[in-house]
């Protein structure tokens, strides 16, 4: 395949010099191999002053990036959760008073409920559905 | 016993479900007659409306309605917070104060109903809540956060009472929700759910931290006290806010 690519690349030298450059873009397009994978990375568990300990678990996501020059590691945090944190205080407590950025990841849910008043929901697309749930809903609460 | 109404203006179905007993047909009529004037106000689908005068010029903004100025000044200050992500000149065709005037009128619209004595009630204009007090006899009211790929299922279950909910997302087609700086549509998130004390306020934060994509999450976790959020990220991870999973039902 990498052999296929480079003749085509110097065919393009010969024949359309101003060509070439899209077409080498093209060819190292074709020969990258990216690789994703998720992991966690758990922190000490560290005292935060009068509050106790907090644990602080990151979620990064790992890119490996492999091409003909070589391979490119970027790591991006996604996510953070605090599995260990002071409970005499409360979580929520202790994250105001401290006003840390912190978000809690999980896996999406479905779930469908009976007994469910309204629903939020994004208007454009779900418009219609909203509202057929919620006449639906405002039906049931009649039967 | 209570009453409930639906009605469709400003472009969507507002449904009005009061809990309270008693005779509500005249606060529901002073809430609709609201939302209707709203609508004739701000609507830029109405040639008519103040906005599409002030847009083609013919009305100066210190000759509208005192709404009207209130509206954009606070679309002006939400530009300002949100790093310009929520913009009501985004779409580069005149002011577009849409955006907010929605979840601004139905807060406002609350205050009208409970002026009229209404304490327990929900109204929801098109996925956009405002619930007051509880679902009589229930003590919360149980709303639902739509799950962002499966109609008919939710994604999480909250009980509230005395909160405004709002959703922005792309749910099927995409393009909805525009980048300002890109002008091009939202990518990496599903919905952003944002909750808190003032539902136009809350829906102005989901516009623009949908807008954000994948750095939306992020900016969600620095949001002013009493406010709390959700994203769904297009591969299906759930990242909110601490405060958020404290107002899931059990």
């Amino acid at each position: 395949m990498q052999r296929a690519v480079k003749a085509l690349s110097t065919i393009a030298v010969v024949a359309l010099p101003f060509v070439n450059v899209a077409s080498r873009a093209a060819a190292a397009a074709t020969a990258v191999k990216r690789k994703t994978v998720w992991k966690r990375v758990a922190g000490p568990q560290a005292q935060a002053d009068r509050w106790g300990y907090v644990q602080v678990v990151l979620i990064v996501r790992k890119t490996t990036t492999t091409s003909s020059a070589g391979s490119k590691v970027t790591r991006r945090i996604t996510g953070v959760t605090v599995p260990v944190y002071p409970d005499h205080t409360g979580r929520s407590q202790f994250i105001s008073e401290n006003s840390l950025p912190i978000l809690i990841s999980e896996a999406l849910r479905a779930q469908t409920h009976a007994n469910v008043d309204l629903v939020s929901g994004a208007t454009y697309t779900s418009e219609a559905f909203t509202q057929s749930l919620q006449s639906a809903i405002l039906k049931a609460k009649k039967v | 016993m209570g009453a409930r109404r639906v009605e469709h203006v400003m472009g969507t179905a507002v449904v009005a479900d009061i809990r309270d007993d008693g005779a509500w047909e005249d606060a529901l009529d002073g809430l609709f007659e609201w939302l209707r004037f709203v609508d004739a106000t701000f609507s830029t689908y109405r040639e008519d409306s103040q906005i599409s005068r002030l847009n083609r010029g013919e009305l100066r903004p210190g000759d509208a309605h005192p709404d009207v100025g209130e509206v954009l000044a606070r679309c002006a200050e939400l530009r300002e917070q949100t790093a310009g992500y929520f913009d009501a000149g985004a779409t580069g065709d005149g002011v577009d104060p849409s955006g907010l005037v929605k979840g601004w009128s139905i807060e406002r619209g609350a205050r009208l109903l409970e002026r009229a004595g209404c304490s327990n009630f929900a109204v929801n204009a098109g996925g956009d809540i405002v619930v007051r007090g509880g679902a009589l006899p229930e003590e919360a009211w149980r709303v639902g956060i739509q799950h962002p790929t499966r109609p008919g299922a939710v994604s999480t279950l909250l009980a509230v009472s005395d909160l405004a909910i709002a959703t922005s997302g792309d749910y099927e087609r995409g393009g909805h929700v525009l980048d300002p700086f890109t002008r091009r549509p939202a990518r990496g998130l599903l919905s952003v759910t944002l909750v808190g004390p003032d539902l136009g306020t809350g829906d102005a934060y989901a516009t623009a931290a949908f807008a954000m994509g994948a750095r939306g999450p992020h900016w969600t976790a620095r949001l002013p006290r009493g406010y709390e959020a959700m994203s769904i990220l297009v591969d299906g991870t759930v990242l909110a806010t601490p405060g958020f999973g404290a107002l899931e039902a059990g």
